[in-house]
């Protein structure tokens, strides 16, 4: 990786709100993630945890700070910036005869890259079955998504990141819909992200099935980061207890 | 422009304009039955009407009012839906009721001049005494629609998946978004003095809903949605011509009861049944 200690994602005492809130949800964080670090968010619910990461994907208004990712501030340029961010959201909820296919699903984490105008090319098709492949999604390739399991959905939306090709990763709660196998796999593929270079970011309530390496733990309450500190993974869970709880 | 099939001159422009106003509305009815902003139709439907009774009311043309109140209208819905923070439907529910009260407004204005009717004869329409130049218009607009779904194809499904997901691709959803906004907006306002403000409603839903009987993917929905409202559209005008029947009105009942016919026949409502 070349510049191995530039920080990939920056942030810089951001306060973040939503479009009509009174107060900031995200409040003075500040965050330096480098190339191939694991990251783990913790903290109670409605805590912000999905707002930060909504935040370094420049999808929220941003009062004060700055963001910059890959080098891009996301708040002037998100466009440039979110082709080369994956980002699995929290809730999708797709209707059950929503007229799409896992495998156009997949390819349409691509479109921003593809850019105007532009089909896509085998390069594209490559990526998509590789993701697919991956995931275990093979078999239902030309099913309608509307019509899978959340599980599977969840799949779904990971691969389409993964397709992606991004140079950030970001999942929030990547893991709830997921059996206890499919959750060592995916964790073991993430870990392997990582291990490449790139930075992944997950929101996570369940820390059985964290990645043999060492992860930087992150707890959230109220909007602001209570807790920043590398760990083990055997010892992450801890960690968010006491440190929920002390707060 | 089809002269050369059709002979008589009253059909032939009639089945003109029943074809290219079929084929735009059906290609939009996809994206407004799976953008679920239905309303849509008759928001701009009483845009128009709105806006040809109070041209009518200052002694302006009908038709062109009735247009430029659409457009105006056409360029607020995009940015209307935004600011609102509320679902584009129920905006669109609110301004619908709005454009209904204006045009009643100076309808009664009018009561007894006889203008009002002929504002009111936006919503029936009539394919029988058109203009070249309205059959020109409703040529372009619907290959404005096709260009644009050709060219922006990729972005317009990734919206009409899920406009967060599309976002997070690297997908300029806005302008998009706005843009199919506008084009539905465009095509009702030239669409009306022709099938009608209360009709066009069932061109720019019915055809994707019986599509979406069949199909399981967007793309066949683009294909099988225009061709089953161009089947039944120049069907309906040729038969209401010869047999002199109204047209408008024909063609919505057949579409309904095609409609009726798909769900019945759908493979998406098979249900297998257990015997006991
Ligand atoms: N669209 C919105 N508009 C206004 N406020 C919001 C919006 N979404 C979330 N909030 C508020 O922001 C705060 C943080 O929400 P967020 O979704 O980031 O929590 P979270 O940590 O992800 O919680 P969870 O574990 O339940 O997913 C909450 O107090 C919530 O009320
Ligand atoms: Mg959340």
């Amino acid at each position: 990786m070349t510049g191995g200690a530039k920080d990939v994602i920056l942030l810089n005492q951001v306060y973040t709100t939503y479009e009509g809130a009174d107060l900031p949800v995200i409040q003075d964080v500040s965050l330096h993630i480098k190339p191939g670090e694991f990251v783990v968010i913790g903290g109670p619910n409605g805590a912000g945890k999905t707002t930060l990461l909504e935040t370094i994907a420049g999808l929220l208004p941003v009062v004060n700070g700055s963001v910059t990712v890959c080098g891009h501030d996301v708040v002037s340029d998100g466009c440039t910036a979110r082709k080369k961010i994956g980002y699995v959201i929290q809730n999708f909820d797709f209707h059950p005869f929503t007229p799409f296919t896992v495998e156009e699903v997949v390819l349409m984490g691509r479109y921003g890259k593809i850019g105007w105008l532009k089909r896509h090319s085998g390069y594209d098709m490559e990526k998509v079955t590789s993701a697919i492949d991956n995931l275990g999604l093979t078999l239902i390739r030309h099913n309608q998504i509307g019509k899978l399991s959340g599980g599977q959905q969840q799949k779904v939306l990971i691969a389409q990141n993964l397709a992606k090709e991004p140079e950030v990763l970001l999942l929030d709660e990547p893991f709830s819909n997921l059996d206890m196998v499919t959750r060592e796999e995916v964790s073991n593929l993430l870990c392997e992200i990582a291990d490449g270079g790139i930075p992944v970011l997950i929101v996570s309530h369940a820390f059985d099935a964290l990645p043999n390496r060492t992860i930087r733990v992150l707890v959230m309450q109220n909007g602001k980061i209570i807790l920043n500190q590398q760990s083990d993974p055997s010892k992450v869970g801890n960690l968010v207890r006491t440190a929920s709880v002390a707060a | 422009m089809l002269e050369f099939l059709i002979p008589n001159n009253v059909l032939c422009h009639a089945v003109e304009a029943m074809l290219f106003a079929s084929l735009g509305c059906a290609l939009l009815s996809v994206l407004i039955t799976q953008m679920n902003i239905s309303s849509i139709g008759f928001t701009m439907s009483h845009a128009a009407f709105a806006g040809g009774s109070v041209g009518a009311f200052f002694g302006f043309a009908i038709i062109p009012s009735a247009i430029f109140i659409s457009i105006l209208t056409a360029f607020l819905m995009g940015p209307l839906s935004d600011r609102t923070r509320m679902h584009t439907d129920t905006t669109l529910g609110v301004l619908f009721g709005t454009m209904m009260a204006v045009a009643i407004f100076f309808i009664a204005l009018m009561q007894g001049t006889g203008k009002g009717f002929e504002a009111s004869s936006l919503l029936y329409g009539n394919v029988i005494s058109l203009y070249r130049e309205e059959i020109y218009a409703l040529a372009l607009i619907t290959i404005l629609i096709i260009v644009f779904l050709i060219a922006f194809y990729k972005e317009i499904t990734a919206i009409v998946f899920h406009k967060r997901i599309a976002e997070i691709a690297g997908i300029k959803v806005r302008p998009i978004y706005y843009g199919i906004l506008f084009l539905i907006s465009i095509m009702v306002a030239i669409s009306i003095p022709i099938v009608g403000g209360l009709l066009l409603y069932v061109w720019l839903v019915t055809p994707a809903a019986i599509a979406y009987q069949f199909c399981n993917t967007i793309k066949r929905m683009f294909i099988m949605a225009p061709l089953i409202a161009i089947i039944i559209s120049v069907t309906g005008a040729v038969c209401g011509i010869m047999y002199s029947l109204p047209v408008g009105p024909l063609t919505a009942v057949v579409f309904s009861a095609f409609f009726v016919g798909s769900v019945a026949f759908s493979p998406k409502r098979k249900v297998i049944f257990h015997k006991h």
